[in-house]
């Protein structure tokens, strides 16, 4: 009985002690003479499961560029974690890649509250955390206390603000209701608004929050019609924003409609009644592969045969699905990022990369669109157009504005 | 009767042992995966002295969880009247309150029964979620609370991920211990009594009002510990931490891991933790079979694959692991007992 | 910060706005109500089926059907599901515990929800429901087609099941298998198919309501998951045992929830669930069975 004890242990003591022997101390983990690996969290079931294609999208970029050599002379591997949506799961995830596969640094993460739910551990741990897949202000804003983490879409109170400003400048005795997901998603949105409004901020008559719990907006559409507003925002997520235009077009009210950029992808803007799309506006930053405008751009051509040469399982519909569109556009600026790092890559080396963005020329986001970042200002994507929806189309209008809080 | 008492015993001193070696044998982000593991099977814990000996089916244990965890956030971060409590000292206190608020719904739910408290249980878990995020202030909302990295105590030499291991699991061993002592003796025998018939139960003077209540209690108390420590563990809390499936996977991990059985439960947590967490492992599983060539990171694989998995676990083994287990040890206690 | 005061035509919208959705919850909850009756058990896969079979109608009219050619196939093919789910699923489990079935309802609710991101994917679809999106006047107030549609459709469905119930001889049949499966089998009763039959029924009811809701709510995978909660709320409101009560308590949950919603500020969206739970608590403590249930008298 004794014998096979301590046979066991030292059978384990010979195995640990090999595998000690075997393992070279990794200056910077995650990179070796040919790999880059990076990590993401993502949602890959549950509600938000259409948005995880954010990383099928730039899984493909990534072996696209692979395929053509690299960057620097090396592969980039990427593991993307399902988390459903879950900053617990997100947090697992992300110390899974971390500790366990040793992932380089943390890429496109999905989520606003997943990713405040792992950056004081990223951080402290003096991991990357890149181009996080949320617009909250904060990702960019609070550098000093986070320094190894940075955003990538314009922030969501700027876009709010933008609106604000157009409101001001071109509609006469606004007055303004407001739809909006009761979250921080919403409320930054709002309250960027509130400050594009400066002095007319008095303009908004109403302002109905809807939790994403509910089932239909109409009841919130229906309160906010009776206020008499001539505008409506539309601040609201996916199927609300749909069920908001339907609503709004049921109860026969025609005012003018701004709705946010996430749910202004035209595979969603055809299907509401028409009646009540027309005429509505939003912001830009993205080419839309569903939209006319872009059918037979070099951007989303590339876009699509990258999609059907190395995206797994892709079907047609994904070929005009705006979220693997995203996803490439971080990964061609991940890329960059790299390339910028140069050989000499170590987690220090690509946070100064990205702080010193000045990538011009992403083919999958809108022409004249520069990339920019500064140590102070980390907030890489930050001109947007606006656009308006006429005849099932998103037609641009208006110069490049800056979405870069002031 | 004592050749069961020796092998329970056994049995959980064999568990001991393996809880105090396992993490010399495995990485330190699997000591992490187990410490999570072991959260479930507290939580579990306390749902099968509830559903599995009292036989009141609560279909909103995650609210409980919930509980314990914003308890644990609320105290570490902000702390009474301004002074934080240290994190291990939370996990107590969040088991007292939830407890508390199980013997809430308790006392209700004695005039509810089977079906009827299953939803009512149901709707709290659904409801609870809903409740940070109005009183935002000091629950924070749907950003939630963001709390201090683990770190082990009194400068032991462990990493973050093995102390919230070897808290957990000696937690867990004290609280089986604890169930366990409980459910033998007249609580447990009151509980079964209960269970299998109400009507004859209260004929022969027992309290249903007292002992319902009490296992509401209970297993509350239990899965604000589980939430407590899941709380630590992921450093942050929100609405999403906490979520009504949750609810939904402690159920599915107690039919798993067999009512009245208490061993089994850890089974029950492996599921649900595994397959979570390694729905992609299960997915290159299957596409060993011919014809199958499932993508993992695909959308809906792997709710198909647990969903499948769960129906197929049910239909074949409908009482559970702990069924099975004592399928597999009956024999050995009945051969040793009957004397021809 | 003003929130738009009280006037009449808006409440008379929201009173509108709350039939109507009381009326889809009463849709689904009517289906889990039959299963409840026939088999006793809670069918938590009732929202993800309906979901399933109005995917198979969106197909069918991707193909080129219209919507009256489809929904004869789609309650076809509903039924036959309904009665397969069970003998396959639930039969070989009949006699394990309540909490078996339930699990591998909830097993199977998964099951269907992954498979439809996995056939047909998580974007939003339109789907072009049977009645027309106009608007009507009436007195003043704007009223669509649709929502008198549904309303008018639910009420007919609990007419039906009624009718089917009282007067035919399989209705009878159903009702005696669910009350006494002995004595019915005594007299001829084929109880375990008498109880396939009523999932199968169930699965039709959820078809219905399915392509009811998707027009107004856009069609996706998740599309039924918060309407089943208030389903699930709906059907103990009013009896899990009674089809009346499922429609009536699914009417006054819908119109309670949405007047509550948004007279009264402290609710408002965030606490609609709970709020609706909250009133189920108090109402199931004064009657143990819902507002038409029975509930056994158990005196010790």
């Amino acid at each position: 009985m004794v014998g096979v004890r301590v046979l066991l242990v030292c059978l384990l003591a010979a195995a640990v002690a090999a595998a000690a022997a075997g393992a070279r101390p990794n200056a910077t983990p995650g990179v070796t003479a040919t790999e880059i690996h990076l990590g993401s969290s993502v949602p890959l079931s549950g509600e938000a499961a259409i948005a995880g294609n954010v990383a099928r999208g730039a899984e493909a970029y990534f072996k696209y560029v692979n395929a053509k050599g690299g960057v620097n002379g090396r592969r980039i591997k990427f593991t993307y974690l399902d988390d459903g949506y879950d900053p617990g799961r997100a947090v697992n995830n992300t110390i899974r890649l971390v500790q366990q596969e040793q992932v380089f640094a943390m890429f496109s993460s999905l989520g606003t509250n997943n990713n405040l739910a792992v950056r004081k551990l990223l951080n402290d741990n003096k991991v990357p955390q890149l181009f996080v897949s949320s617009g909250a202000t904060t990702f960019g804003r609070d550098y000093k206390k986070y320094p190894w983490t940075i955003g990538y879409i314009p922030p969501y109170s700027e876009e709010g603000a933008i609106f604000g400003r157009y409101i001001v400048k071109n509609i006469k005795k606004p007055k303004v209701a407001i739809l909006y997901q009761d979250d921080d998603y919403g409320r930054d949105l709002v309250s960027g608004l509130r400050r594009g409004l400066g002095a007319k901020a008095k303009s908004i008559v109403a302002r109905v929050g809807y939790d994403p719990t509910s089932s239909d907006v109409q009841p919130q559409v229906t309160q906010l019609k009776a206020s008499k507003a001539n505008v409506l925002m539309v601040f609201a997520f996916g199927k609300f924003s749909l069920q908001a235009f339907n609503a709004v077009s049921r109860l026969n009210w025609k005012p003018q409609i701004f709705v946010n950029d996430v749910s202004s992808a035209s595979a969603l803007m055809s299907i509401v009644p028409q009646k009540a799309a027309n005429g509505a506006i939003s912001i830009v930053f993205g080419k839309d592969p569903a939209s006319s405008l872009w059918k037979s751009d070099k951007g989303i051509r590339l876009f699509q045969s990258i999609l059907k040469q190395h995206g797994q399982d892709i079907t047609s519909r994904d070929l005009k699905d705006g979220y693997f569109t995203a996803g490439m556009a971080t990964a061609y600026t991940m890329v960059t990022t790299l390339k910028k790092a140069g050989r000499n890559l170590t987690r220090q080396s690509v946070m100064n990369a990205a702080t010193h963005l000045n990538e011009k020329g992403n083919p999958f986001v809108l022409p004249g669109i520069v990339i920019h970042t500064t140590p102070k200002s980390r907030f890489p994507l930050t001109q947007v157009r606006l656009q308006r929806w006429q005849n099932n189309n998103w037609r641009p209008f208006g110069k490049l504005i800056s979405a870069r809080p002031r | 009767m004592k050749l069961k008492l020796v092998l329970e015993i056994l049995g959980f001193v064999a568990l001991a042992v393996l809880v105090a070696v396992m993490p010399s044998f495995v990485s330190d982000f699997h000591s992490r995966e187990f410490a999570i593991v072991g959260m479930y099977f507290i939580a579990l814990l306390g749902l099968g002295v509830l559903t599995g000996y009292s036989g009141q089916i609560s279909l909103g244990h995650g609210a409980f969880m919930a509980i314990g965890g914003y308890t644990t956030a609320i105290l570490s971060v902000d702390g009474i009247s301004g002074h934080p409590v240290r994190d291990i000292w939370t996990i107590p206190i969040a088991g007292v309150v939830a407890g508390l608020a199980g013997l809430l719904v308790g006392l209700p739910a004695l005039r509810l029964s089977g079906l009827y408290l299953a939803l009512i249980t149901f709707g709290i878990a659904v409801s609870f979620p809903q409740l940070p995020k109005k009183f935002g202030g000091f629950l924070g909302g749907t950003s939630g609370q963001i709390l201090n990295l683990v770190k082990a105590p009194f400068g032991l030499d462990l990493t973050p991920n093995d102390w919230m291991y070897y808290l957990t699991w000696g937690i867990a061993l004290v609280l089986l211990a604890v169930a366990w002592w409980l459910l033998r003796g007249p609580t447990g025998r009151a509980l079964q009594a209960i269970r299998d018939s109400e009507v004859a139960a209260a004929s022969s003077g027992i309290n249903l009002a007292f002992y319902k209540t009490l296992a509401f209690g209970i297993s509350a108390f239990y899965a604000g510990v589980a939430g407590a420590l899941y709380a630590m563990a992921s450093a942050y809390v929100n609405p999403d931490t906490f979520p009504i499936i949750l609810s939904i996977y402690l159920v599915v991990g107690l039919a798993v891991g067999g009512l009245g059985s208490l061993g089994g439960l850890i089974a029950g947590a492996a599921l649900i933790y595994f397959l979570q967490n390694h729905a992609d492992t299960v997915a290159r599983w299957v596409n060993h079979l011919p014809a199958v060539d499932l993508n993992p990171k695909q959308p809906g694989i792997s709710s198909a694959i647990f969903g499948a998995v769960l129906i197929l676990v049910m239909l074949l083994l409908p009482t559970g692991a702990g069924g099975l287990l004592r399928k597999v040890f009956r024999p050995l206690t009945t051969r040793l007992y009957t004397r021809s | 910060m003003a929130v738009a005061a009280f006037t009449w035509t808006e409440f008379a919208q929201q009173l509108a706005a709350g039939i109507r959705e009381g009326a889809i919850y009463a849709g689904l909850a009517l289906a889990l109500v039959i299963i409840y009756r026939s088999t006793r058990v809670i069918n938590f896969a009732q929202g993800e089926l309906a979901t399933f079979t109005t995917f198979i109608a969106w197909s069918l009219m991707n193909h080129g059907l219209s919507f009256w050619s489809a929904f004869p196939i789609v309650l076809a093919i509903a039924f036959t599901g309904g009665v397969a789910i069970e003998r396959i699923l639930i039969r070989p489990v009949e006699n394990a515990s309540v909490l078996t079935i339930v699990i591998i309802t909830l097993g199977l609710a998964l099951l269907l929800n992954g498979l439809m991101s996995i056939i047909w994917g998580g974007q939003n679809r339109q789907f072009h429901g049977p009645f027309s999106t106009r608007t009507i006047d009436v007195g003043g107030v704007p009223i669509s087609v649709q929502d008198i549609g549904i309303v008018v459709t639910s009420l007919a469905l609990v007419a039906l099941l009624a009718l089917f119930f009282r007067y035919t001889k399989l209705g009878l049949a159903m009702r005696a298998a669910a009350v006494n499966p002995a004595s019915s089998r005594l007299v001829g009763v084929r109880v375990s198919w008498m109880l396939a039959l009523g999932w199968g029924i169930a699965a039709v009811l959820g078809a219905v309501a399915g392509m009811m809701i998707a027009p107004v709510v856009f069609l996706d995978p998740n599309m039924m998951q918060t309407i089943l909660l208030y389903a699930f709320a709906a059907a103990v409101l009013g009896g899990l045992d009674s089809p009346l009560g499922a429609v009536v308590g699914g009417i006054l949950l819908g119109v309670t929830i949405t007047l509550l919603g948004r007279y009264v500020e402290f609710i408002g969206s965030t606490l609609k669930l709970p709020a609706a739970l909250l009133l189920i608590l108090v109402l199931l403590l004064v009657r143990p069975g819902g507002l038409f249930g029975k509930v056994a008298v158990r005196r010790v």
